[in-house]
Order: structure tokens, then sequence, then C-alpha cells
């Protein structure tokens, strides 16, 4: 259910990656594919994909289309699109989704909400409207 | 006019062969022109803004790295400059080791840079900038202790290793790619092991109270200090494998 190696294909050309010695505090956005394997204190948000490996450590409210948790949240999720969450993850705070996988031994400690469809009709409109202004 | 600055270290013997190899070259392809030799002259930044005053179409830094960084700052911020942008090329023909600038623009050796400046293929690069000295290649710094601000967020680096922020490189055994005329700046950590963190930015403050910033592997400047960049300021006749798109 949650193979992490075919899942992390559409990582390959991630425009931002942070290490794990690294430690980002602030409300840290993206327009690209984002990979964080350190740690994180404020907000994380990207219009594409986030992935937040198994060492990271994340204190945030997050939002993302899809998005791969192995590692440790503390804070909201809102994935606009499609949510997987590993065998090695802890979240603790509330999860929004548009689908949902869960790989036994995950820890979640929160509400699970799934995004109604005409939300996530609204959020993919706003995002193509973004895409579009950008590419003017 | 094509003008050909020779870098003071061309002086030496071992070099000799290789530049009359370069120079019928230039002259079988009709590419001749007059020369400047570095090594007899003190002011550098006067006799290179003189040759772009008088007309020279194209100014080639005959040398490496150093060559390349002396005719840019020679020019940059200065009089000159407009005259420069609008009707100069800047032209490079690598010789001897520390060429990696030459490189990244598609240019691996003297004679294919001859071949190079005939079919005069033009990009508008970007240039960094740190404080007042700008830069081509890249700044770099020591990892641990550093802090890095960009925009809302911070960065702070907890493992020795080396951060460099970077405008214009290709690291074929790292895959780091950069775009000069992207109006971006790489930034690229590498920790211990395998640990890599990379993203981009259009300006970043750095701070190390204990290490200097070292600007394209030559000058040493102390934190805190801005690195930004500055769009489209060298018009660079590069080759057609150069490392960018």
């Amino acid at each position: 259910m949650f193979n992490k190696d075919s899942k992390l294909e559409k990582f390959k050309d991630a425009e931002t990656v942070i290490g794990s010695s690294i430690k980002v505090k602030g409300n840290f956005q993206g327009q690209g594919n984002i990979i964080i394997e350190g740690a994180l204190e404020g907000s994380l948000k990207t219009d594409a994909n986030l992935f937040i490996g198994e060492q990271a450590k994340v204190v945030a409210n997050i939002e993302s289309k899809d998005v791969i948790i192995a590692g440790e949240v503390r804070g909201n999720i809102k994935a606009k699109n499609y949510l997987a969450i590993g065998s090695t993850a802890k979240i603790f705070g509330d999860v929004q989704y548009g689908e949902i996988s869960i790989e036994r031994g995950a820890v979640i400690n929160g509400q699970l909400l799934i995004l109604s469809e005409e939300h996530r009709k609204n959020d993919k409109a706003k995002g193509e409207e973004k895409e579009s202004q950008l590419e003017k | 006019m094509h003008v050909y600055i020779y870098d003071d270290y061309l002086n030496k013997g071992k070099y000799n062969r290789i530049i009359n190899r370069m120079e019928i070259r230039l002259t079988d392809l009709g590419l001749n022109g007059k020369i400047i030799r570095l090594g007899g002259i003190k002011n550098i930044k006067g006799t290179i803004q003189n040759e772009i005053r008088l007309g020279a179409k194209t100014i080639v830094a005959v040398g490496n790295n150093q060559t390349v960084n002396k005719i840019i700052g020679a020019i940059i911020d200065t009089d000159i400059y407009g005259d420069f942008q609008k009707k100069t090329l800047l032209g490079i023909i690598p010789i001897g080791g520390d060429n990696s600038i030459a490189e990244s623009f598609g240019i691996n050796n003297g004679e294919e840079a001859c071949n190079i400046l005939l079919a005069r293929r033009v990009e508008k690069i970007d240039l960094g900038l740190v404080d007042k000295h700008y830069f081509l290649n890249q700044v770099s710094i020591q990892g641990l202790g550093t802090i890095l601000e960009i925009d809302n967020y911070s960065l702070e680096i907890m493992a020795k290793g080396e951060v460099r922020i970077i405008n214009l490189l290709s690291d074929k055994k790292r895959e780091i790619k950069s775009n000069p005329h992207d109006g971006l700046l790489d930034v690229f950590i590498k920790t211990r092991g395998k640990d890599e963190t990379y993203f981009s930015t259009k300006k970043i403050k750095i701070s190390n109270p204990e290490n200097k910033l070292i600007i394209d592997g030559v000058v040493e400047i102390n934190t805190p200090v801005e690195v930004g960049i500055t769009r489209d300021r060298v018009n660079i006749i590069v080759g057609k494998d150069r490392a960018f798109e």
C-alpha cells in the first residue's frame, strides 16, 4: 500500500530539499515539489507535492496538493488531493484530505476529515488560475 | 574589432606553444585582433575601459576564471558599462587549469574556443552581487553555525559542511545544475555523508560569526551580508554544449 520508492518517483525533480542537518524556522512556501528530511517550525505550503521524510520533525500547519508523510508532524495537515501516511509517521493534529492511504503502524492523534468535492474543485480552480497567471 | 586580453600568467614559457597554436587558428578563422597583455599593465580597468570606448566589438578573456572576473570587475558599475552591454560581447579562451567558468559555457579548450568565437552564439548572463562585489560562479561559506535568512523564513545549519550560493555552475559529478539566466541563485548545502539541501531564491542574507564568505574562491568578506542577483548583466559568447538551457 505504501511503496515509498514508487511514491517518491514524482519527487525526483524536487525544486526544494531540506536535509536532515537543517533547521528551518518561519513560513516556508514553495511552488514546486518539496522534500523535508530535517526540522521545520512555522508553516509549510506548496502548490505541488510534499514529502516528509522518516527523520523529519515538523511543527507546522501544512498545505499541499499530494502529501507523503513518513516522519513526525505536529500541526494540521491539508492535502488537497492525496495523502499517504507511512508506518513510521506520527501525526499530532487534524488532517484534511481528498484521498488517503494509511499504513499499519502509523500514529495519528487528531481528526480525519475528507475535503468536500466542492472544496476540492475550488482549490483546483485556484491552482489552475495561479498557474495561468504564472505562465503569463 | 576583437580585443584579446592575455592574463599575466600566460607569460610563462610553458604556455608559448598553446598560445601560438591558438593565434594561428584565430588568424585562419579571420578573428585576429588587438592583443593586450595584463602582465605589463598597472591600470587594468582603465585599459579595458579604453578599448570599449574605442569601439571593441568583442573583448576576449584569454586565461582562466580569474581573467574573466578581472574583465567583468573592470566594466560593471562603471561609466563604460552601458556601452559595453549594448555593443560589446565577452568571449573566453581557456588556457591552463581553473577554468570552470569556460567549461560551464561549453568552452573546453583553446581550439574549441576559437570556433565558438566564430559561431557567436550569445547568451545574456546574470551576475551575483555581494556587498559591492559581483560574481559569476558562486560564493561559499563553512556550514556549521551558518544562518541563512530568506523572505519569511530562516535556515540554521546544524552540522559541518559547506554552503554554496551558485549563479553559474554545473558539477557533473554531484549533478548540481544552475541556470545563470533564470534570475535565481541556487543554494546548495552539503553536510555529513550524503545529506544535501538545495533550493532557489532571489536574495539571501548570510550570517556566520566564525567564518568568512568566499567569493569565487578568491575574495573573503565578513558576514552578515546579503547576496542577490542582477539579471542579464553580461552578453557572453557560449558554446552549444553549455551546462544550462
